[in-house]
Formats: C-alpha cells, structure tokens, sequence
C-alpha cells in the first residue's frame, strides 16, 4: 500500500509540474481593444516569413516591413495613375543624358528606430552609406536574398561584387568595404548608381521595402536573427511578433513626420478620402496583426466589430455582397459595413511547357485546351463571379493593359470548335492525344476543386487530363527545370510596368529566369529589347501591346482570369483608398473611434429589431 | 486446430461403445463461434453493414474498371444539378439532351452541382480500397515478422523486439504523417506513389507493430504447447510447424485485430485528406468533410453530414462487430 | 536497483538510435534535398546551390567523416537542430509551442480522466444490466464519429450558430473562455474510448476474489466500488497516465489547427503544409525521446514497488 501512494504523489507532483507550466505560454495581453487608443486591427490569411527587408519576398511580409521600414521614394496615396513622390530622397533622382547615372540626394534628420543595437539605444541619423551596404547586402551571395534576381546585371560592378563573396565561408565574414563602381556615397547624403544599361523600372524598385536603408550596426547586432529584429525609419516600429499568431507595431515617437497629402482624384472628394488633408500623420497609435489562416473565424471576428477590414473569400461573398451592384447587401448597411471593389493587377492561366514532345509542336491541341475552358463557368464557381476573363496576359490596371483586347476571341470558350481543333491535333500528332497531365501547386479543397473542373471541362471535348497535385517546392522545382507538361500559375506585377511582366516569355529567361513556358520567339524577343530602355510613353505601350498579341498567338498558356479585389471594411475605418502598389499606407488610415465604440450598441439594437 | 485436436479426441471417446449419445457433436472453435455470434442479434446486424459496404465497394471497383454506365448512381462525376443545391429541395434542371425537368436531389449537391449521394457511395470504395491495402500490409509485415520472433527467437527476436520498440516510441500520428508526407510523390522501385497509394502505404509502413506484438505472444505461449511438441516429435520441420500447426491457431486473432484495425484506417484517411495528404481526384468521405469545412460557412451541411454518416454506420458496425467477434471467438482476450 | 536502472538505460540506447536511423531513412534518403522551398520561387539557381551548401544538401550521405548522415546524429544528441525553413531556430518553435499547447491538453486530459473514471464506476453499479449495454454502445458510437466532425460540428454549432464561445483562441481574452470550447470537444470525442477502457478495468478488478470476499462480507456496492476496487485500480490507471504526459505536450494537432492555438499541433501542420523536413525530424526525436523517458520511469517506479520484476 505504501509503494502505490508513492506512485500516486509521483504522478501528482508531474501533473503539478505540467500545470505550472501553463501560464507561462498564456499570459494575458493588455486588452488592444481598449476604446481610447487608436489600434487598427488588421486580419492575414498568411504567416509572413521574415521583417528582413532585403529578403521580403511575399506580400504578406512586404505589407507588415512597409509600415516600419521606408525607402526612398513613395506612391502617393491619393494620386491615379501612380505616381512617385521623395520620401527619403531630398528629390527625384538626377539622371544622366545616357540614363545610366543616378545621383540622388538624400534628407537630412531622419533617425532609425531606437534599439539596443546602437551604443546608446538611440537611433542614429541615415547616411547615403546605409543604402549602399543595403544593396550590396542583396548582392552577398551568402546572405542569399531571394530579391537579387532583380539587380542581377543591373548596377556597374555589382555583379563582380557578387563573385567576390563567394570566397567566403559566411555571410558576417564578408567585407562590405570593397568599392562598388555603380553604388557609391559620393557624402553622408548623395547616393550615386551607375547602370549597365537604361534600366527605367529602377525607380519603382527604389520604392520598394526592400532598398530600404539598414544600419550595418543592426546586422552585425542581430545576426540572422534580424529577420525579427527590423530596425528602420517608419512610422511605426515592432513591438510584439508572436510568430505565426500575431504581431503589434506602434507608432515611432522619433518619426520625421509626414502630411496627409492634400490633393487627389476627384472623386476622393465624394469618398471622403481628402478630410484629413494636411492633418500630421500617422493617425493611429498601433497596428494589430492577427495571424488567421482559416477564412471563416476571421469572417466571424469582423462580424462582431474585432476586425476592422477584411476580405471577400468564396463562402462569404453572399452574405456580404450583392452580385449584381458589388455593393454591400442590406444586413452588412445596416451595420455600415462597405466595400471597396478594384481592380487587382493580375493575371491567371494555365501554362504549357512549349518543350513539350506532344504539346510544342502542336498549337491546334493548345488552341483546343484554350477553346474547353469556360473562364466564365470559372469565375462563377470559383470567384463568384467578380473576376474578370483574362482575353490576354496584361492585366487591367497596368498603363499597357489594351482595352481592345476584350474584342479578340483568345479567351473563347467553344467546346464545337474545341473538337475540330482537336482533330487537326491528332492528325499532327498522328494519332490519338495521351493523357495530358497538369501540375497545380497546392492540395488544399479549392486547389482540388479547380483541378476536378478542368478535367471535367477538358473531359467534355474529348481530353483526358491527369492533376498533379504537387507541394511547393516540388513544383517549382518543375516548373524551373521544365519538368511539367501543364502548370496551373499566376502572377501579379510587383510594380507598375508591364515589361517586368512581359519578361517571363523572353527567350533569355528559360527556366529559373520566370519564362517557365519555355517560349521562344525571335520577333518577340527583338521587340522586348527595343522596348526595353525606354521610358513610359505611347511609343512604348504600342511595343508592349504587340508583344502581348505576337504571344498570344502562339499560345503558350491558357489565359484564365483577372483578379478583382473586394476588400470589406467597417464604417469606422477612414482614409481607406485601395493602392494597388502601395504598401506603406497604414499610416494614412485612421480609426472613428466614436463610431466604433458605438458598434456593440448598434449590434444589439438590430438584434432587438429583428426579434 | 484446437477444433482439431478436441475433434480427434471426441472421436478416440466416441470409439467406446455406449457413450455416444451422452457426448455432444463436437465443433471447431470457428463453428462454436459463429454460433455463439449468431445468437447476438446486434453482431448479425453489424455483419450485413459490414457486408453491405463491402460489396458496394466491389461494385464501385467493377463498374469502374469496366467503365459501365449504369446504374445512375456510379456515375458520381455527373452534374445533375445547378451548385450547391440544397437536399430534398426540388428544382428545375435542363439535361445535356436538352429536356428541362424537375428534380430532386435528395442529399444535394457539390460545388459543381455533382451529387452528394453517388459521391458519398464512392467513398465507399475510396476508403474501403484504402483501409483494405494498408490492412493487407500491415498484416503482411506483421504477421511473419511477428512469428518469426515468437518461433525462432534468439537473435532474430532481439532484432524484431527492437523495431517494434523503436517505432512504438514514435508518437503514431506524427509516425503516419512524416511518412505519408514523405512518399508522397515519390517513385519507389518503377511505382508511382500518387493519392491514396501514398497513403495505405503509410498507413500499412507504420501500423503493423500492434499485429506483430500479438502473434509474437501467442507464438511464445503456443511453441511449447502439447500439439506443437507433438508435431514436433513426429518430425515435422519448423515451416510446418508454423503453417499447418501455428497459424491457423492464431488466425482469428489476426481476424479479430483486423476488424478493429480497419476503423483506425478509416479514420485516419480522415485526418490525412484533412492535411491535404490524401485522394485528390475522386471522392472520399475524408475530401468530403475536409470540403465541408470551408463550405458550412454558406451552411452547406450536406456534404459533411453524408460522409460523417457514412463514417459512422461503417465504424459502428466493424468495432461492434469485432467486439463480439473477439467474445466469440476468443473468450481469453474477452474483457466483459 | 542501481544496476536495474543502468540495464534499463542501457535498453534506452538502441532504441534511440532506431529512431534517429529510421528519421534518417525517412527524411534525409527517402525526402532528400529541399533546398527549392527554402528559396523560394525568385531564387536563382547560383542561390540555391548556396543554400543547398549551408543545409547541407551537397554532402554525401554516408561513407564519409563530413556525411548526412554523421550530421543528423551530432545535430540530435546536441539538441541542436538548426534552423527551419523559414529560418527561425526549430528551438524556439518547439519551445513557444509548448505553453499553449499544455494548456489544451492538460485541462483536457484532466477533464476525460475524471469524467470516464467516475462514470465507470457509476457504470460498475448498473453492470450486466440495459444501461451497462447501452453505455458500451454509446461509447462505440461515440469512437465511430471522425475526430474532425466533433471539431467542425462543435465549431460550427457552439461558437458561430449560438455563439457560445470564441471562434478562434484570442490571446487578448482569457485563457478560460477561449480555450473552452476545444476542451469541451476534445473531452467529448475521446469519452467513448476512454470510458470503455476504464470500465474494463473497473469490471476486471471487480472479477478477482477479494471483491468477491468484500461482497461475501456484506459490504454494499458503494463501499466496495470506492474503498476496494478504486484503489486496486488506480495501478493500471496511473500508468495509463504517466504514459499519456508526452502525448500531453504534443498538444492536438486537429483542434489547435481549427481553433488557431499557437501549439505544437499548428506547428506540426504547418511543418507538413510546408514540407518542412528540418521541424518534422526534430519533433519526432524529441517526443521519442520523452516517451522513452516516461517509459524508462513507469518502469523504475514498478521496479521500486515490486521487487520481483529486478529479477527479470
């Protein structure tokens, strides 16, 4: 009996252990709904990798490092078509006759942050020097950025930069002081990059999180570890990152400050996006991540007021939108719940590997996958109907997009024509068509769903398609090696330019360069290098619109559809122009704190209403 | 047999004049035990589930390998209806050939407008194929490993004992998922490894060391009992001793062990459709729940009620079922 | 019994490197080189040679001082096992993940243990009888229901249809209301197995002879269900429970998924979503480590309290 009681305190005394354990991964935050401060609370659908900004690769990442890190140039807000304004710059860059040399000067008195990887704590003062160990930093091939692909072969003396790390073994043992021709701080504020060859895009690039400046002192700090530790010169700074669940930014006392711009769109008017003309930015105190991966409870928490934005996904579109209008449907009014509907640059499509033994050398077969497919049957099922059919590859938004496009018939759905082609097909390929077999990234039940709808449209002309559902990495590494026959892809253009979209069917880019296609047309590729030093102009746009129909023609991808944003926002959340480039806009939102507080009140009225 | 030997000795007593009436017929173990189970009406019941589900899984598989048309309801890839129409709602619907109709769709339909109710009856044959191979592999590793330690052990059941440790340690879930996200695919030795082959391959790779502890144990406990000494005595070489004498002694517990087995299978096809590790292009009940997660935000409950009731009646049956079989059966492992 | 343990310890060793071989089969010859998910999809090819480099990836397997091999060992018996995917340290993951996920299981366990114990024994007093049967049946039934119906359907009904509880685990609420609900379902879906498996125990304990004595003595039912078999079945019972402590921090990877609590479950599931190798080796050498641990104390604990089995 004596031996059992010993058993039993021994297993009491690990439970106690376990249960002193708890709190500790538990604690209670102080509540962020609190009325008085102004947090804005935001949902994602997705982890966001890193706050390393020479790394940012998603946007889920790029959305968060944007509102702490800046660059040195911004969108304005307001202003469409987009258009670049200094923020770090003194100016808009110098630039050469040849269009080769850029001199920029840079403002005095901005601060970094203040963290402990200054001497003092306190953030120091950015120089010119910052932004070239910045760029050299993407250069490193031991830090392995994932954005070098932009400045590969860009910037006089880079690349050579690049084969000169490789003889070390580590990232930290790389000596940064080795000059670059093309990067130099002529002082403490003028930056100069000189260019291989006219590279008009760069400006966007200079826009971007990711050219943001960083204090050498933070890397050497933080180590690999500054992927959590960002250290800029935003408005905000990070204070909370629990990874996966939930980050918190507050507003950066030492911030140089900034307006609410005081001119728009005309219609910013009418939305009311002009009220706070002038008025000193930021508005809000913080910045509240909530990490959700799952549609549905964050489609809950927005319902009950602990969300102030959310997003239209496909189960809840019914309940908040009318089909016809895009606007909000009466119950979501009734809580002066609004949309904003846009158009979101992008484009969808299925794409055929042009090395392919059956599908290279047989465009009827193409043409005919192309004719089986109701993009609009898609859009319906899969989009609710929002999207657009994408006639052809550039998408509405970009100055290039042709509104002509919508009269071709690439993005005709008739399975009669389908069959004649196929015919032709066989008779090319001397016998019957084999099983096709596309690649689709993802298993999830969406994923699932589009592939069992291809099959099925594809099935109706008389094509047996096989899916492969393949993880990530499994198929990119496909889709760089050319191993997939079919792939089901996107893309979304990171900047205002359609070149950079064009890009993905030079012949030069095969494989790991994004022409995943495996393209290859010489009148398209002389015209994209005619194109390709000239600035935004008609001129321009006419090259870049014959591309997209020399491509077309040759149809190397189904295209399928053009995204149309529908972002849903409370009543209460002011100053909420969609940008659809812009990152760094949090500071410009501003939260009706009355109207919000009132909203549980509100909620319980209409309940009584309805009872 | 222990049927065997009590028949052989009933008929050494039943060789004395005038005892015969007095002595019962004699019965095998699988023969008392039937009768025992067929006096269990909820066992019986349970039995022809379990049969029912069977053979509509044999008849998905023949009327898809021939590719037959008929009966409607193997034809799970139709569109009979508009999308995610309600069930027992009727509603109008304009058929290929051009003839509107009204229509009723008494469990609904998918995203597609495909119906529930075939989909959920070719689930049938998803899960089942899936439960059945891993089954199979599992018993084909567990069963001659398990014997070969408990007959021969020495080395050989050093060796066996510590795989059997060494994977019981790993926490079975994470076991199952890190193998079933590793093969999938993969090519192993020219096959493709592609839905759900990955998955009873993983399910059958990890889940034999339950089977394999039993046989081992009754290997042990029946290698020095009298009819193997016997057999042993009379010449009989060891590979005789195993099949004829050892095994079919032990099969109802391979039985027993199987039919409770199979629900785990069931179950975790589940779980792994959940993870996006299982069949990706025909239905099954674990896609079908998985869908419906997303789905009930529109209530769209239809989908995963089906499946979860398909789950269920099946699951019910095998573990009631094999409850009473192992009472039957096996009156030592009885628990009540 | 000092030479008991050593043995036992000893019988650890091979069984930790049984798992270190198998996760070596399993991840680094099977799963092989994933150095095109950590570079994700701008990366070039000059990139990924570097990050296949400091992964390791281009190191021979085996047969060889600097192989894979040596690598998966030292990186496990030095709990040092790098970083992840997305380059945070494996550590740190595992580490933050613990607290939540206790926090799920322990009330959990808890509230299963008690709740199957007691209706055991209520069950005990009423055996043989209709409701003994009915009891079992509602158990089996409640095994047959998949574990992701209870969580969508208790999701589904319980939080948004009448919005009992949270939706989703909310770090700014406290602990109890957001983490009710997945309790509640987790204890609802694992009663059926547990109450059948502590009535089977309750009911072998009420077989042996001295219940059968007790109830000759006169004792009622009560007394001999709490004073005698309770306490005779408590052995099985805290083994039972010792046993289950790792699975504890394991946490549970479908509920934690569903109700987003930042547990080790969501870490498994977003290893897998990820195909994240370097998170799913450490986690299955570690939790095999722990249940070897338990196991190895289970087992001193009974050599402790019944000398017999030294002997062994």
């Amino acid at each position: 009996m004596k031996k059992r009681a010993v058993q039993v305190r021994l297993a009491a005394s690990i439970l106690l252990v376990l249960a002193a354990c708890l709190p500790a991964g538990c604690r209670r935050r102080s509540d962020s709904s609190a009325s008085e401060r102004m947090v804005i609370r935001v949902p994602m659908f997705s982890k966001i990798q890193t706050l390393d900004c020479g790394n940012l690769t998603d946007v889920y990442s790029i959305g968060v490092a944007s509102q702490i890190y800046e660059s040195l140039y911004e969108y304005h807000y307001l202003k469409r078509p987009v258009e670049l304004v200094p923020l770090l710059a003194e100016d808009m860059p110098d630039i050469s006759e040849d269009h080769l040399t850029y001199t920029i000067r840079i403002r005095k008195g901005i601060f970094y942050h203040d963290d402990p990887c200054f001497p003092d704590g306190k953030g120091r003062e950015v120089k010119a020097a910052d932004f070239v160990f910045a760029l050299k930093r993407i250069a490193n091939v031991k830090y392995m950025s994932q954005r070098w692909t932009d400045w590969n072969g860009r910037i006089v003396g880079l690349d050579g930069f690049r084969e000169y790390t490789k003889s070390f073994r580590r990232e930290s043992d790389v000596d940064y002081s080795v000059e670059v021709e093309g990067l130099r701080a002529l002082d403490d504020y003028t930056l100069r990059l000189k260019l291989t060859k006219p590279w008009p895009q760069l400006i966007w690039y200079l826009a971007s999180a990711v050219t943001a400046p960083v204090p050498r002192e933070a890397v050497d700090y933080y180590g690999k570890d500054i992927m959590y530790h960002p250290v800029g010169t935003g408005p905000f700074r990070l204070k909370v990152w629990e990874r996966g669940f939930y980050i918190e930014l507050v507003r950066n006392e030492n911030w140089h400050g900034g307006t609410y711009p005081t001119e728009g769109e005309p219609s910013d008017w009418e939305n009311g996006y002009l009220e706070d003309a002038g008025k000193p930015l930021p508005f809000a105190d913080a910045i509240v991540y909530r990490i959700i991966e799952e549609f549905q409870p964050a489609w809950l928490m927005f319902l009950r007021g602990d969300l102030d934005i959310m997003q239209i996904f496909k189960d809840n579109f019914a309940q908040a939108v009318n089909p016809d209008t895009l606007t909000a449907t009466p119950a979501m009014a009734e809580r002066d719940i609004r949309l904003l509907v846009f158009d979101d640059p992008s484009v969808f499509w299925i794409g055929f590997n042009m090395q392919d033994p059956v599908l290279g050398p047989n465009k009827p077969l193409r043409m005919a996958v192309s004719r089986a497919v109701d993009r609009q049957a898609a859009i319906r099922l899969f989009f609710n109907g929002v999207h657009k059919v994408a006639h052809g590859y550039l998408p509405p938004g970009l100055e290039e997009y042709d509104p002509n496009i919508v009269h071709t018939d690439y993005a005709k759905y008739d399975p009669a024509e389908a069959r004649a082609l196929l015919q032709e097909a066989q008779r090319i390929h001397g016998g019957s068509i084999p099983p096709l077999t596309i690649a689709i990234p993802g298993t999830s039940n969406l994923d699932r769903q589009i592939g069992q709808f291809l099959q099925k449209y594809l099935a109706d002309v008389g094509l047996q398609l096989r899916v492969d559902y393949m993880d990530w990495p499994t198929y990119l590494d496909g889709l760089n090696k050319g191993k997939l026959q079919i792939f089901f892809s996107g893309a979304s253009p990171s900047i205002p330019d359609s070149l950079d979209m064009l890009m993905g069917f030079c012949s030069w880019n095969w494989g790991y360069g994004g022409n995943h296609f495996f393209y290859s047309n010489p009148e398209f590729d002389a015209l994209y290098r005619q194109a390709e030093p000239m600035f935004p102009g008609p001129e321009r746009t006419r090259l870049c619109r014959q591309m997209e129909r020399i491509m077309l023609e040759d149809c190397p991808a189904v295209f399928l559809n053009h995204r149309v944003a529908i972002a849903i926002i409370h009543g209460w959340y002011k100053n909420a122009k969609p940008h659809e480039f812009s990152y760094n806009t949090a500071k410009y939102r501003r939260i009706d704190l009355e109207k919000r507080n009132r909203y549980k009140e509100l909620l319980n009225e209409l309940k009584k209403k309805s009872k | 047999m222990p049927g065997l030997t009590r028949e052989s000795n009933l008929n050494n007593s039943s060789l004395q004049p005038g005892t015969e009436e007095h002595i019962p017929p004699g019965r095998s173990l699988w023969a008392d035990g039937i009768r025992r189970l067929r006096k269990q009406r909820l066992a019986v019941v349970c039995f022809w589930i379990i049969v029912f589900y069977l053979a509509l899984a044999a008849f998905e598989w023949i009327a898809e390998a021939r590719k037959w048309e008929s009966p409607a309801f193997i034809r799970w890839n139709e569109i009979v209806g508009p999308s995610y129409q309600k069930p027992m709602v009727p509603y109008e619907w304009t058929t290929a050939d051009g003839k509107t109709e009204i229509r009723r769709e008494w469990m609904g339909t998918d995203f597609m407008g495909r119906s529930t109710f075939r989909r959920t009856l070719y689930g049938a044959k998803t899960s089942i194929t899936v439960a059945l191979c891993a089954s199979l592999i599992s018993l084909a590793i567990g069963v001659p490993l398990g014997a070969a330690a408990g007959y021969f052990r020495g080395w050989l059941d050093e060796l066996i004992i510590w795989l059997i440790s060494t994977l019981s340690t790993i926490p079975y879930l994470l076991l199952l998922m890190a193998f079933a996200v590793v093969l999938r695919d993969k090519t192993v030795f020219g096959l493709e490894l592609r839905g759900i082959t990955s998955v009873y391959l993983a399910m059958g790779l990890t889940s034999w060391v339950g089977i394999c502890r039993l046989i081992r144990g009754e290997f042990i406990k029946r290698k020095e009992s009298e009819y193997v000494l016997a057999a042993r005595a009379t010449g009989c070489s060891n590979a005789r001793i195993i099949f004829s004498h050892l095994l079919p002694n032990v099969f109802h517990i391979i039985i027993i062990d199987l039919s409770l087995r199979f629900v785990h299978f069931i179950h975790a096809e589940v779980i792994l459709s959940f993870l996006g590790l299982g069949e990706t292009d025909k239905p099954s009940w674990g896609a079908m729940i998985d869908a419906a997660r997303a789905e009930l935000a529109r209530d769209v409950w239809w989908e995963m009620t089906a499946a979860t009731i398909a789950i269920f009646l099946l699951s019910l049956a095998l573990n009631l079922f094999g409850d009473a079989l192992r009472d039957c059966l096996d009156p030592k492992l009885r628990v009540d | 019994m000092t030479v008991y343990i050593i043995r036992r310890l000893l019988y650890t060793v091979p069984i930790v490197v049984g798992v270190l071989l198998l996760t070596f089969f399993l991840f680094s010859v099977v799963g092989g080189d994933i150095s095109q998910q950590i570079a994700g999809k701008n990366a070039d090819a000059e990139t990924i040679a570097e990050i296949r480099h400091e992964y390791g990836f281009d190191k021979p397997l085996f047969w060889s001082l600097d192989s894979q091999f040596i690598d998966h060992f030292r990186k496990a018996l030095t709990f040092n096992f790098g970083r992840a995917l997305d380059r945070e340290k494996i550590s740190d993951k595992i580490l933050r993940g613990v607290g939540p996920s206790l926090s799920l299981t322990v009330p959990m366990f808890l509230g299963t243990l008690v709740l199957s114990i007691s209706l055991a024994l209520m069950v005990a007093f009423v055996r043989g009888s209709w409701l003994d049967v009915a009891a079992v049946v509602l158990c089996v039934a409640g095994m047959s229901i998949p574990y992701l119906s209870f969580i969508i359907y208790g999701q589904y009904i319980f939080a948004y249809k009448l919005g009992m509880f949270p939706i989703m685990y909310m770090p700014e609420e406290s602990l109890l209301t957001s983490l009710a609900l997945p309790v509640l379902i987790g204890i609802a879906a694992g009663l059926g197995g547990n109450l059948r498996f502590y009535r089977t125990i309750v009911l072998d304990e009420m077989r042996s002879d001295y219940v059968r004595t007790a109830f000759a003595k006169g004792l009622s039912t009560a007394k001999v269900l709490f004073k005698h078999v309770l306490k005779n079945a408590l052995i099985p019972i805290i083994t039972s429970v010792v046993l289950s402590i790792p699975y504890l921090f394991l946490g549970s990877l479908l509920l934690e998924r569903f109700f987003g609590i930042p547990g080790l479950g969501s870490l498994m599931i977003e290893a897998i979503a990820s195909r994240d190798f370097f998170i799913i080796n450490a986690m299955t050498f570690i939790f095999s480590l722990l249940i070897v641990v338990f196991t190895l104390l289970t087992d001193i604990c009974y050599a402790w309290a019944d000398p017999r089995i030294k002997l062994e």
